[in-house]
């Protein structure tokens, strides 16, 4: 029997609902094991979102540090980009990030973050669970706990960073509307207005600690409720929307038109191919099949993984730096490598305005390049143990269609496919259907019903 | 063969090695079974100088927000003066972080009521069945609550209430010249303060850097204080303070250069309280009957409680105390400050009547009739005791017994009494007599009995 988890160990790291879920305990526990994890000395690097339970999850993860003789370095409220930075300037050991992203308020986690800044791949995060079920964390003698110190600079620090990669200066001719979400880009972008003269108009600019203005979904809906009916009104040339940590993004036009959530990664595709003719994009089996399109584009070829933040990083560990494009997701969270490992929707969206400036173009004339894609997505409830039946049946019916199992099923046809792919957090199936042009009613509709039959 | 015992979590809070023992995730769970159990309020923390204190610092800090409540931190304080400002400042309760006189590798999580006062033993086993059954309260997002930060007030509350039960200008004028060793402990900065700045003497100080590590054994024992007895040579003081990491202990140098016993101190303490007003004196079974002589010469009752600073502190309230304290350990305890033991307390009582007799100390101690003491502790097992007990009563006839803590036998010119300790798996056996061959005569009588059992 499945049920709705408010929380989850996992090799992504630890996530729940704070109270009924995640507990000062589970925190202290996983503070412990990563000090373990991590030889010490060493210093760790932390900082955290604005939700108010950051603040008892900022002291737990402090004290399971220290106690195992490791020196910590708090940025405070900062986005999971700026930790990674300032772990990798300060040739830190690694690094915690408390806070939940783009879950409801009541949610936090932990992102663990290895020596070169970037999240622990399969391996290491198994490591890392052994230690943490074992409970057998390496305390030290009071001669060697650790000490804290707080670091007040590194979000400066990174934006330097940012500057030397993107060309602000040019970029100061946009007027950019972004909303905020009460999260952490507010202070980034506030800070980028006042040391770079960039003309941001912020709003929902607050940061939060209780409640959200709206969800923190970076999604097509999300930017039409919220966004895209103010573009107009501003005379903004591009509108962005974040979440919480700023890793992810959403886009709205000059025209005020709300842009899918999957064009985020087609755009930035497309910039990092022309600049890197030949390379790789890293994408998951359930983003869009236009990201095919746009490599054949530049001699690329699209390498596609399983869904979720683990397969990526594991992807991203077996190429060179020099052969990656860009990884992501169609869900707006983006990582360039030629910046950081590390999904970082501040720099998403400097390399998107990088792209109207060199091409001299409207957001609306970018997207209107690239042809016309649709999308189906459905949900079915269904138990777990019937999956494997159903996806074989699925594969039967469809024998000339290219087969994929990297997750799920994926089956491709030429500019059309299906992806049914079984959640790894609920039992539940999810079923995608693209097609290039018009709705994949068909193919959509056949393949529900075949799932559905094997409901109980 | 004893047991050592790296880790307790009993009645009296939870202390032990930092590391392998005292881990800061039972130290995150205590305290959150703790802000359960005395509600979503305002919690005041405070800890020692100790290199752990930081670490469990941030670890109790995680307990008392999970389980939502505010907290108040004080920073590095002495015991006494967190425990006042959680009553002045109507908190729910308290926690200091400090292993009192234990070595430095030992911490300990002291709870404080939200009159500031040490748990008592029904508070304390509800507390420990909490902890037990892991039943805590778990907040949500919406629930947590701040943490905030006062490191000024603190002292300064606390001074203020001593300096209402002494005549201030008296001892200022005096300008006294004392020595004092710091132990580099939680109340370093605050009695350079209160010694140089507020009392107005010449002060000699060492150890006094809380940043640094003790220098010394943590409990200021006699043995363990010949810097302060060279300080005290060098500089000519009047008076030596030593203090322990959390600043309840006092030890007291006279200027000839020696060290009281501690049981000398609480009777001069003891004088001084009574001096000022009359009422009912509280100490521990095994302090000296000089405080007896003491108490008597104003025609004030005296009362015996267990060992410990809560039973001692559970008696005065009981029978409305106007001072009491424990000779064994250096800890005096004048309500009108707070129930707790206060080494700034000592500090200014023998300061203000120095001022006020113009005497010196050791002539002040002088008047006390001269007691014969000893008090070792034996490495026992658990459960001999009880034999260890009736074997004395049988072979000590015609004493008057007294069975509160452990087994005391009381006659007129002398007393002994065994008792096991409450935190460590040692035995205790002290004794007093009028002379000193009347005090080796039952010592060594009472040790064969211990030896042998």
């Amino acid at each position: 029997m499945g049920t709705e988890g408010n929380l989850r160990i996992s090799q992504v790291g630890l996530r729940g609902i704070v109270g009924p879920g995640l507990t000062a305990a589970h925190v202290l526990d996983f503070a412990a094991a990563f000090g373990t994890f991590l030889d010490a000395p060493g210093k760790i690097v932390i900082g955290r979102d604005p939700r108010a339970s950051g603040i008892m999850i900022r002291e737990g993860v402090i004290a399971g540090l220290l106690s195992t003789g490791h020196d910590v370095i708090d940025l405070g409220v900062v986005s999971t980009p700026v930790i990674q930075h300032a772990i990798v300037r300060i040739n830190a050991a690694g690094g915690i990030s408390i806070g939940a992203s783009h879950n409801a308020a009541e949610w936090n986690a932990l992102k663990f973050l290895g020596p070169q800044g970037s999240y622990l791949a399969t391996g290491e995060s198994g490591e890392l669970l052994d230690i943490y079920h074992l409970k057998k964390f390496a305390f030290v003698g009071h001669e060697s706990v650790g000490k804290l110190q707080i670091d007040r600079t590194a979000m400066d620090l990174y934006l330097d960073d940012l500057a030397k990669n993107f060309p602000l200066e040019r970029l100061k001719k946009f007027k950019i509307l972004v909303d905020c979400t009460n999260g952490l880009s507010a202070l980034l972008l506030r800070r980028m207005k006042e040391r770079f003269g960039l003309n941001f108009v912020l709003f929902n600019e607050r940061l939060e600690g209780r409640s959200f203005v709206h969800e923190p979904a970076t999604n097509r809906k999300m930017v039409e409720l919220q966004l895209a009916p103010l573009m107009k009104h501003v005379g903004a040339d591009a509108g962005f929307l974040f979440d919480i940590d700023s890793d992810r993004v959403a886009l709205a036009t000059e025209t005020g038109q709300a842009v899918s959530e999957e064009m985020v990664m087609v755009l930035l595709a497309d910039e990092f191919l022309e600049r890197g003719p030949g390379k790789i994009v890293i994408a998951n089996v359930s983003t869009t099949g236009l990201l095919e399109e746009v490599a054949a584009r530049h001699d690329g070829r699209v390498e596609r993984i399983a869904v979720g933040r683990q397969a990526t990083i594991d992807a991203l560990q077996s190429f060179r730096p020099e052969q990656i494009a860009i990884a992501g997701e169609g869900t707006g969270a983006i990582m360039i490598p030629q910046f950081r490992y590390v999904y970082d929707g501040i720099a998403a969206m400097l390399a998107i305005l990088e792209r109207m400036e060199r091409k001299g173009q409207t957001l609306s004339q970018l997207l209107g390049s690239y042809p016309r894609y649709s999308i189906l997505k459905g949900v079915v409830r269904l138990e777990t143990h019937k999956i494997p039946e159903m996806l074989f049946a699925l594969e039967q019916f469809y024998p000339d269609a290219k087969r994929n199992t990297t997750d799920g099923l994926r089956l491709d046809w030429i500019n059309r496919w299906v992806h049914v792919r079984v959640s790894q957090t609920e039992p539940i199936v999810r079923v995608i259907c693209e097609q290039q042009g018009d709705e994949p009613r068909r193919l959509f509709d056949e393949t529900m019903e075949i799932v559905r039959s094997y409901c109980a | 063969m004893s047991r050592v015992h790296q880790l307790k979590i009993g009645v009296s809070g939870i202390r032990g090695v930092v590391g392998d023992f005292l881990t800061p995730n039972l130290a995150c769970a205590f305290a959150q079974a703790f802000g359960t159990y005395v509600g979503q309020g305002r919690v005041v923390l405070g800890r020692d100088t100790r290199s752990t204190g930081e670490m469990l610092e941030h670890a109790v800090t995680c307990g008392l927000l999970a389980a939502g409540c505010e907290v108040v931190k004080v920073g590095i304080a002495p015991t006494p003066t967190i425990q006042i400002y959680v009553s002045e400042t109507h908190a729910q309760g308290g926690i200091a972080i400090t292993a009192s006189h234990n070595p430095p590798e030992y911490n300990a999580l002291k709870l404080f009521n939200r009159e500031g006062l040490f748990f008592n033993q029904y508070e304390r086993s509800e507390l420990l069945d909490l902890y037990h059954q892991s039943d805590f309260h778990r907040a949500t997002n919406a629930e947590i609550r701040s943490v905030s930060v006062d490191y000024d007030t603190a002292p300064e509350r606390h001074i203020a209430r001593v300096l209402k039960n002494v005549d201030v200008e008296r001892i200022r004028k005096r300008h006294f010249k004392v020595a004092l060793d710091g132990v580099n402990g939680a109340g370093s900065l605050m009695s350079v303060h209160f010694l140089r700045d507020v009392l107005n003497c010449e002060l000699h100080a060492i150890s006094v850097d809380p940043t640094k590590p003790f220098p010394r054994e943590a409990e200021p024992r006699p043995e363990v204080l010949d810097d302060l007895r060279a300080l005290m040579k060098e500089c000519g003081a009047d008076i030596a303070f030593a203090q322990d990491p959390d600043g309840d202990r006092l030890a007291v140098g006279d200027e000839t250069g020696f060290i009281l016993d501690n049981d000398e101190v609480l009777a001069m303490a003891v004088d001084c309280a009574l001096h000022r007003v009359k009422g009912s004196v509280v100490v521990n079974l095994t302090t000296s009957s000089v405080i007896d002589e003491v108490a008597h010469r104003y025609g004030c009752p005296i009362y015996r409680s267990p060992v410990g600073e809560a039973n001692v502190v559970d008696r005065m309230r009981a029978v409305g105390a106007v001072i009491g304290g424990e000779g064994t350990n250096g800890g005096i305890i004048f309500p009108a400050v707070h129930y707790c033991r206060d080494s700034y307390m000592g500090m200014a009582f023998l300061l203000d009547r120095m001022a006020e007799t113009g005497k010196t100390l050791s002539a002040l101690a002088a008047t006390h009739a001269p007691y014969y003491r000893r008090l070792e502790k034996f490495t026992f097992e658990y459960g001999r005791l009880g034999p260890i007990m009736q074997e004395l009563e049988s072979i000590f006839t015609g004493a008057q017994l007294d069975r509160t803590d452990g087994l005391k036998l009381i006659w007129p010119d002398a007393w002994l009494h065994v008792r096991s300790s409450n935190t460590e798996p040692v035995l205790r056996l002290a004794a007093e007599a009028r002379s000193p061959e009347r005090l080796e005569e039952i010592y060594a009588r009472a040790e064969r009995v211990v030896n042998n059992s």
